[in-house]
């Protein structure tokens, strides 16, 4: 809210500078947000949070800064001459949507410009200056809180008022020009023919002040906020007059506020003022809010003295009365926020002052901190893929659902399920994601044009998939996403990047020591999205948890990328725990030494090096330690079809040293074996 | 006879102090010592000594005969290591060609800030929980003293999936399922991404929180204070000054802003903290007895405070980032300076 420094001073004589002022205000929970000099004023922009309506006014503000600085509150009583008969006939037919309306008739004004200081003042706050009539209104809301509304008196069919929500009524034309779609349980305020303001929020069309008014009726009202909130978000249309009515204006306040525009109007505008109406139906009745002594020092870990209390109380206009232990507490009619103790402890401690209460650390027990297995594997993951060499990457938890079509995702996948935003700003936003993968893929787009080639990424984030339950299903996925540099490598790592994705995963796997683990290849792509022939899914004991690949030509073109990429996922996370061991036992190291030999062999290329090696494993013998492939080849002189495997077996016994003989005879096995299975022919 | 021993000894001296190369301290070992040489035949001719001598000449031989190896050894070695130190010196390499290492991969800027506030805390017996990203708005506003058209929900500008479902638009929304299930006391952090569907170009519609609470009987807000000025000396040092500033959340009571002093400046004045000297870098409060019915817990036995922070305010604040936008366009340069 604008707050003029000069204005606020006409109401509290205070010494203090704009910026002493600002920091006061701000200390006191009025966060000055900005401040503007304008011709020998400062204009304060101060926020008021939604718990503090009375303080959406000068005099609101004033009152805290005479609390604060304990320095009286001016304010000037309002006198006004009653020169014309009775006031307007008003008929409240909703009165716990309206409960309180008073207004007074003025006749013969002469609508004008307003003088220079009220016009000036206005528009120092930010508010245009339309005419005198309306002009007061606006002063007045400014200056104490209270919204306003004048009408022309004869354009009001009947000259009456009647209060009653819209009914079958389905338009209704606000004085912005605009038609403005009701619904039947809006309030409005009516004639005796015709709806003529949207109650709270905006005047009409039809009865707006002008320059040819002469007659004006005007309207101080205490509207419910349970109803001027959602009718002003219903309308979309949120005016200084709703913002107040929506937060809560103070009841006891509506005549007095009536009485000062009606002065002022008077003043400037001239005019007949006639008797007040007021439909008070049910008066306001304070509320006494009991506060245990005690508690207040208690909470705040403060010794506070009963009297610094009281003071701190009064200063606030709340009333107090000792009974006991406790204090009986009764705030005035604009503090609504005021409702039990702990609201009054909170206005102890903001006078008091935030920064006399002591630092201290609480006395808690010890307890053993409880494990937690998730964030402990996240963790793992993440310390896992940095050092097989990826960054890891954060996007939006959103994604554009067009981009499932891009990938080739089929229509019955379950990654086609979305959740569905309801309230996007942007396509980009309109769905949560089932899958991060386009988010990586945008990452490298982004980076390919800023003239960065090699990428390598990943991610862990939740992804979202429809439940039984009221809320979806967040499974924790990690992706990965390596655009491979391959023209510039200075020791000459030309193999494909694929192998480098599948060794993050091996070493993570290792990591996490979970070892019953494939790659396991089918005919087909494991993904829309993936190479055929360069992809595979990723099982750990039997069950499918990820996939990994080098992404489909097609696919990248469709997201515009030209590069050479691979990535893996693995679907939710959590399915590792249930093979992670977490025991970790220790083996003794060998005490004999190990003889090694190679092997070379020329095969079908349809042989995997998996299917080799496990010929070699399978052979019934307790002293191959281990099979490891050192060499492929294919090409010159090996046949087309054909290729070569090169592995490393090494032989072991736990208890003695092997001969020469023992591994001869064993490794000639071998060699007879994969001849027979595998029609291997032997390299020399 | 002496003297010829002595002679040649010296002549083989001053040969091999002389020599040049291996090769010519190999040829003088040959001739001094192989098969056919000079001292070889002389020890040869050993036998025609007369018996009486025989025994003395026979020691200053094998003297003259030790020194002369010697010598030849000490030269030999010398030229080894002269001809090694030749071979070694053409297998020099440029090391300032750039080194064969293994990529480092980072963790992104928002991970290593909130695994350090995690750190702190844990360390304070703090444990760690979670709650769903989409959540109830019962959780996520109501049990936090936010029923339907309160008007602080304009505070939050707030992605909705169905009328009772959300985005949740901070982390506090954990504080009451967290007290659902558990009993006092209660020491807990609550880290993670929340959502709000602000069209400013400024902000960003999905960032991440780390919202902490303490239960107890007792728990006071002097106790609060303690707590994080603890929390904030550790992050950003000992030499940071807290103010405490009154303010409204819903689901605290009394409520506070917590501002540092600016840690760029160190008070005196910048473009980061406005002029003011002073940086808003938390919420807080004490929980709001409405929060504890909420949750089925007895307001006048429990007392606790409750603190928010933006994760992504406190590293813009540790490293100097000036744009929040760049922490989720993943631009490699970015991520690649943490």
């Amino acid at each position: 809210m604008k707050a003029s420094f000069n204005w606020l001073k006409e109401f509290v004589d205070f010494k203090l500078s704009p910026e002493e002022l600002a920091h006061a205000l701000t200390m006191s929970g009025f966060e000055v947000e900005g401040m503007e000099e304008i011709e020998g004023d400062a204009i304060l922009d101060i926020n008021v949070t939604p718990n503090r309506p009375d303080c959406l006014s000068i005099i609101g503000i004033a009152r805290e800064i005479s609390a604060i600085l304990g320095i009286p509150l001016n304010i000037k009583p309002v006198e006004i001459r009653e020169q014309e008969g009775r006031g307007p006939e008003v008929e409240v037919k909703d009165p716990h949507l309206c409960q309180r309306y008073a207004s007074r008739l003025i006749h013969g004004v002469k609508v004008a410009p307003s003088p220079e200081w009220l016009s000036k003042r206005l528009e120092s706050h930010g508010v245009k200056a339309i005419c005198n009539v309306v002009d007061v209104t606006n002063y007045v809301l400014m200056e104490m809180g209270q919204p306003l509304h004048a009408f022309d008196l004869d354009n009001l069919a009947g000259g009456k008022i009647i209060v009653k929500t819209a009914g079958t009524e389905k338009s209704f034309r606000t004085l912005d020009n605009e038609d403005r779609n009701l619904k039947e349980d809006m309030l409005l305020i009516w004639d005796a023919e015709k709806p003529v303001a949207l109650a709270g929020i905006m005047g009409g069309l039809n009865t707006e002040v002008s320059s040819e008014t002469v007659n004006v009726l005007l309207e101080s009202a205490y509207f419910n906020p349970a109803s001027i909130r959602p009718t002003a978000k219903g309308v979309n249309l949120t005016t200084e007059s709703s913002y107040r009515f929506a937060r809560g204006v103070d009841i006891n306040n509506i005549a007095k506020a009536l009485d000062r525009a009606v002065q002022l109007i008077a003043e400037i505008a001239g005019g007949r003022i006639s008797q007040l109406t007021d439909i008070y139906p049910e008066p306001y009745v304070p509320l006494q809010v009991p506060v245990i002594f005690k508690k207040i020092n208690s909470l705040l870990g403060i010794q506070i003295e009963e009297t610094v209390v009281q003071n701190i109380l009064s200063s606030l206009d709340l009333s107090i009365k000792r009974e006991g232990d406790v204090l009986l507490v009764t705030p005035p009619s604009f503090r609504q926020d005021i409702q039990r103790d702990i609201d009054i402890i909170e206005e102890i401690a903001r006078l008091y002052g935030y920064d006399k209460i002591p630092v201290t650390l609480p006395n808690i027990k010890m307890r053993p901190a409880p494990v937690n297995k998730r964030q402990d594997l996240i963790r793992a993951i993440k310390n896992s893929m940095s050092r097989s060499g990826l960054t890891e990457v954060i996007n939006y938890s959103f994604f554009n659902p067009d981009t499932l079509d891009k990938l080739n995702v089929p229509f019955d996948d379950k990654r086609r399920n979305l959740i569905l935003v309801k309230n996007p700003l942007k396509k980009e936003e309109a769905a949560m994601r089932t899958t991060l993968l386009p988010s990586l893929l945008n990452n490298v787009r982004l980076n390919l044009n800023r003239g960065e080639k090699a990428l390598r990424f990943f991610e862990v984030s939740k992804v979202f998939l429809p439940s039984e339950d009221k809320l979806p299903y967040e499974a924790i996925q990690l992706a990965a996403i390596y655009n491979k540099d391959m023209s510039a490598s200075l020791y000459g790592d030309k193999h494909d990047g694929f192998y480098d994705l599948k060794g993050a995963i091996e070493n993570l796997l290792r990591d996490l020591i979970i070892t019953n683990y494939r790659f396991e290849q089918d005919s087909t792509s494991v993904e829309p999205y993936m190479h055929p022939g360069k992809s595979c899914s990723v099982t750990v004991g039997g069950e499918p948890i990820g996939s990994i690949g080098t992404i489909h030509p097609r696919i990248l073109e469709l997201f515009d990328i030209t590069g050479n990429l691979n990535m893996f996922e693995i679907y939710n996370v959590e399915k590792l725990l249930e093979h992670i061991s977490f025991k970790k036992t220790f083996i003794s190291l060998p005490k004999f030494p190990y003889v090694e030999r190679d092997v070379a062999i020329i095969v079908s290329k349809d042989i995997s090096a998996e299917q080799a090696q496990a010929e070699i494993l399978n052979i019934d013998s307790d002293i191959i330690e281990s099979v490891s492939l050192f060499d492929i080849y294919t090409g010159k002189p090996i046949p087309e079809n054909k290729k070569s495997l090169a592995f490393s077996i090494r032989y072991r016994m736990v208890d003695k040293t092997l001969t020469d003989e023992e591994v001869d005879s064993l490794h000639s096995v071998i060699v007879e074996r994969l001849k027979n299975t595998l029609n291997a022919e032997m390299r020399s | 006879m002496l003297n010829d021993i002595l002679s040649i000894k010296n002549l083989a001296r001053e040969e091999i102090e002389k020599a040049e190369s291996l090769k010519e301290i190999q040829d003088l070992k040959v001739k001094y010592l192989g098969k056919k040489g000079i001292l070889t035949g002389k020890i040869k001719s050993l036998g025609s000594i007369p018996q009486e001598d025989r025994r003395e000449y026979g020691r200053i031989l094998n003297e003259a005969k030790i020194y002369i190896e010697d010598l030849l050894g000490k030269y030999e070695e010398t030229f080894n290591t002269a001809e090694l130190n030749k071979i070694l010196q053409t297998q020099r390499i440029d090391v300032t060609v750039p080194g064969c290492y293994i990529p480092i991969g980072r963790l992104h800027p928002t991970t290593q800030v909130l695994d350090e506030i995690i750190k702190i805390f844990t360390s304070l017996g703090f444990n760690v929980e979670e709650g769903p990203e989409i959540e109830l708005d019962f959780y996520n506003f109501e049990a936090l003293n936010m029923p339907k058209n309160h008007p602080a929900r304009d505070m939050q500008d707030t992605f909705y999936i169905s009328d009772d479902v959300v985005l949740r638009t901070h982390t506090s929304s954990v504080q009451v399922r967290v007290m659902q299930n558990n009993v006092p006391p209660l020491r807990v952090i609550a880290p993670g991404k929340v959502y709000r569907c602000d069209a400013d170009v400024t902000h960003i519609p999905m960032f991440h929180q780390l919202e902490g609470f303490m239960v107890d009987k007792n728990i006071t807000m002097s106790d609060l204070k303690g707590v994080l000025e603890v929390f904030i000396h550790m992050v950003f040092g000992v030499d940071t000054k807290l103010r405490f500033r009154p303010s409204f959340f819903p689901f605290t009571e009394p409520s506070a802003e917590i501002d540092i002093s600016c840690v760029i400046c160190k008070g005196a004045g910048c473009n980061v903290c406005k002029n003011t000297g002073w940086l808003e870098i938390l919420g807080a409060g004490m929980i709001n007895p409405r929060v504890f019915e909420m949750a089925g817990y007895d307001p006048e036995e429990y007392t606790g405070f409750a603190f928010g922070m933006g994760i992504e305010r406190v590293a813009m604040l540790k490293y100097g980032i000036d744009d929040i936008r760049l922490f989720y366009e993943n631009d490699k340069r970015f991520l690649e300076q943490f």
